[in-house]
């Protein structure tokens, strides 16, 4: 049956910044906000917003990726018609096609689509933790009989050269895209969120497929191709929460963000609470968190399964984590099963999951320096 | 059909029980669906048991008045029991059927002499705790017993284990007495038949008054009684909902309690199970408590051993307290705007 709109969902990112906790793991697929991974976020946004038919596009690591979506039940992906599929790189009878960019990711997954012949796709990133009702991008588009739109929020000036920018006229219509400039004429960064016409997108993609010199990339590649031949690309603007959580810095601070209470609440701050939106994740099955009569929390995320008996403080603490008698966290990220010993001190820390910390250890950033510390143990 | 090894018995829980003797609580569901420990319903505990010893198919049998428990059972995925072979099956009596165990198992009997498996369980949907039925059926076999019931602390439980023949032939020969539920049915027909009995020696508990849910849900603060109850190879299966993980707010406390997800905690809370989705105002304070699903507690409101029944919600600074020995039981919805009587 045809579909108004599908999503094709890009989750193949290594996400090398991340260090040991991309090692063996995609990058979409990293624990996040006490109980999420990070795929939660877009894959839940489709859900919400009613697009029922998702192409996961994997290629890096994808063991674990593959089986936490399973058959997309936990986001009510489990359909007859439609629902979620994932779709790694395939061999034909020309041999095996990596996925080289962004791009080739989807041109090869053309089949897919055409599977569901729908009007529109939208091309998702499986990296950003946001809150976005792709309906809302979807009527922007069809109002302005785009060929694409591109999701843009505002970014601080003095951050614009680490992002895509759109330059704009006054009715939002792109003329230009630069990619990380120097000197940024626009605050206006892409979100790396498009929605084309599905037929654009075949055309273009063939296009991009057939110029040999082409890094196969959406924003470096398409998109400049689609504005050199004059079509209509509009700025969808989005404000709100929106986090790309790059490195193991950023990883942190977003966690802390989801620390932010209700009573200083700004445009950048993201409710997990709110009922009408919410995050779906796979839900293991732990009991609730056990806090014992030593314990003290203050300021804390802690999700269930844990077991506290020391100090947490401006801490996000993941499912079915244990802290032991005397220990002290603050300001920290404690992954899934993660345990830790009785008298240990973690300071500005992530400890990823299933790691052990023995009892007495301090685990901090070195002497006069604030660098977050990863700890983690090496998985089998 | 063939089946696999340990295919070979299959579950039966009555969860037709409904008491009076949780008073309020059980005003509009069936003590099955009670709300436990902070995120669970009764019928769980026993549930989960059955799954673990790799049972697949279930019948449930429950009362009519009540759709609490069907909502939460659902089409039984969660447990693993949406089935081609065997899986669910979920009875609601009718009416006419209502306290009358011999119509129940007269319109159902075809449940029961179809099913392909040798040995059936038949338990209770209010015991908490791990009964490890597998070993229980080990035994009935070596032992060559004929049926074998659950023993614990010396107190024999209405946890039963026999053939299927034997139940059938029990039901097609029901002429005595009128049991007002399946349990006393086995009861009275197995009256006169000796009962090998299966000791279980762990922590387990029956939950049949109101001052037995209260006591033994702050048991559950025991470490020792909550590592026997949730041990991590045989976890509680339970209809899951996705909240978030319980919020701490810079000046909360919260000592010596069980915390569900989705909480919003900025007030004080000791000695308490506090389920999922409660959110809990600047300088309350809550003591010796059971607060069930998205009960809101106001600013600076005292609640002190008090059951808090869903969807409560009390305003600012209100007192709930429980009178000498006598729990306060606030019932499911309520409005509580000036103190509780």
């Amino acid at each position: 049956m045809a579909k108004k709109c599908i999503a094709m969902l890009l989750a193949g990112g290594q996400g090398s910044r991340l260090k040991a906790l991309t090692k063996n793991l995609a990058k979409p697929a990293v624990a996040f906000g006490g109980k999420y991974r990070i795929i939660d976020f877009p894959l839940s946004n489709c859900t919400n917003s009613g697009i029922d038919t998702v192409g996961v596009l994997t290629q890096y690591q994808p063991l674990d990726l593959n089986s936490y979506i399973g058959n997309g039940a936990p986001w009510d992906l489990d359909r007859t018609n439609g629902g979620v599929a994932i779709l790694p790189p395939y061999s034909e009878s020309d041999g095996l096609r990596w996925y080289k960019g962004t791009a080739s990711a989807i041109y090869e997954n053309l089949n897919y689509i055409e599977r569901y012949d729908p009007e529109y796709v939208i091309i998702l990133s499986g990296d950003h933790i946001y809150k976005m009702n792709y309906a809302q991008m979807l009527d922007f588009h069809v109002q302005r009989s785009a060929d694409v739109s591109i999701a843009v929020i505002e970014v601080p000036w003095d951050e614009a050269s680490r992002f895509g920018i759109m330059n704009t006229d006054e009715e939002s219509n792109i003329t230009e895209f630069d990619e990380k400039p120097e000197e940024p004429k626009s605050n206006l960064a892409s979100m790396g969120i498009y929605i084309f016409r599905a037929d654009v997108l075949k055309e273009f993609l063939e296009m991009d497929h057939g110029t040999p010199e082409s890094t196969n990339d959406f924003g470096k590649d398409v998109i400049p191709l689609l504005l050199d031949e004059k079509k209509k690309c509009v700025a969808y603007p989005f404000s709100g929460y929106w986090k790309d959580v790059g490195t193991i810095q950023s990883l942190w601070e977003s966690n802390m963000d989801f620390l932010s209470l209700s009573t200083e609440e700004t445009d950048d701050y993201l409710d997990l609470y709110e009922k009408k939106w919410r995050i779906y994740s796979k839900n293991p099955s732990y009991p609730p968190q056990y806090i014992d009569a030593n314990a003290t929390i203050s300021h804390a995320l802690i999700n269930e399964g844990c077991v506290v008996k020391g100090h947490v403080e401006r801490s996000v603490i993941f499912q079915g984590a244990q802290i032991g008698e005397g220990s002290v966290i603050t300001d920290s990220v404690i992954m899934n099963d993660a345990i830790i010993g009785d008298n240990v001190k973690v300071h500005r820390a992530i400890i990823g999951p299933d790691t052990v910390i023995e009892d007495g250890s301090v685990v901090e950033p070195e002497d006069g320096t604030d660098e977050i510390v990863l700890r983690m143990d090496e998985q089998l | 059909m063939e089946r696999l090894v340990n295919k070979q018995i299959f579950g039966v829980i009555d969860a037709t029980i409904h008491s009076d003797s949780f008073e309020l609580l059980t005003q509009n569901r069936p003590v099955a669906s009670l709300p436990f420990a902070g995120r669970y319903r009764l019928i769980d505990f026993m549930l989960s048991n059955m799954v673990h010893a790799g049972i697949d198919s279930v019948g449930i049998f429950s009362h009519h008045t009540h759709n609490s428990l069907q909502g939460h059972i659902g089409s039984g995925k969660v447990w693993d029991l949406d089935r081609k072979n065997g899986g669910l099956f979920f009875y609601v009596q009718n009416e006419h059927e209502a306290d009358n165990a011999q119509l129940i198992l007269h319109h159902n009997k075809a449940f029961f002499s179809r099913a392909p498996y040798p040995y059936v369980v038949i338990a209770p949907s209010n015991i908490v705790g791990r009964v490890p039925i597998l070993n229980m059926l080990r035994q009935h076999k070596e032992q060559g017993s004929i049926v074998t019931q659950v023993v614990h602390s010396g107190k024999v439980l209405p946890i039963y284990l026999l053939t299927r023949e034997h139940l059938v032939d029990l039901i097609a020969g029901m002429d005595k007495g009128n049991p007002k539920s399946l349990l006393a049915f086995i009861e009275t027909s197995l009256a006169d038949i000796e009962k090998t009995p299966y000791e279980v020696n762990e922590y387990l508990l029956t939950v049949d008054s109101l001052q037995c849910y209260y006591d033994n849900t702050l048991d559950l603060l025991n470490q020792d009684k909550w590592h026997a109850v949730f041990q991590k190879q045989f976890p509680v299966l339970t209809k899951t909902k996705d909240e978030p993980p319980a919020k701490y707010y810079p000046h909360s406390k919260v000592t010596n309690s069980i915390i569900a997800n989705g909480c919003i905690i900025e007030g004080t809370i000791t000695n308490s199970v506090v389920a999922r989705g409660v959110k809990v105002g600047a300088g309350a304070i809550i003591r010796d408590c059971i607060i069930m699903p998205g009960v809101v507690v106001g600013k600076d409101c005292i609640l002190d051993g008090a059951i808090i029944d869903k969807d409560v919600t009390i305003a600012e600074g209100i007192a709930v307290k429980k009178r000498e020995v006598k729990l306060a039981v606030v019932p499911k919805g309520e409005f509580v705007f000036k103190e509780w009587e």
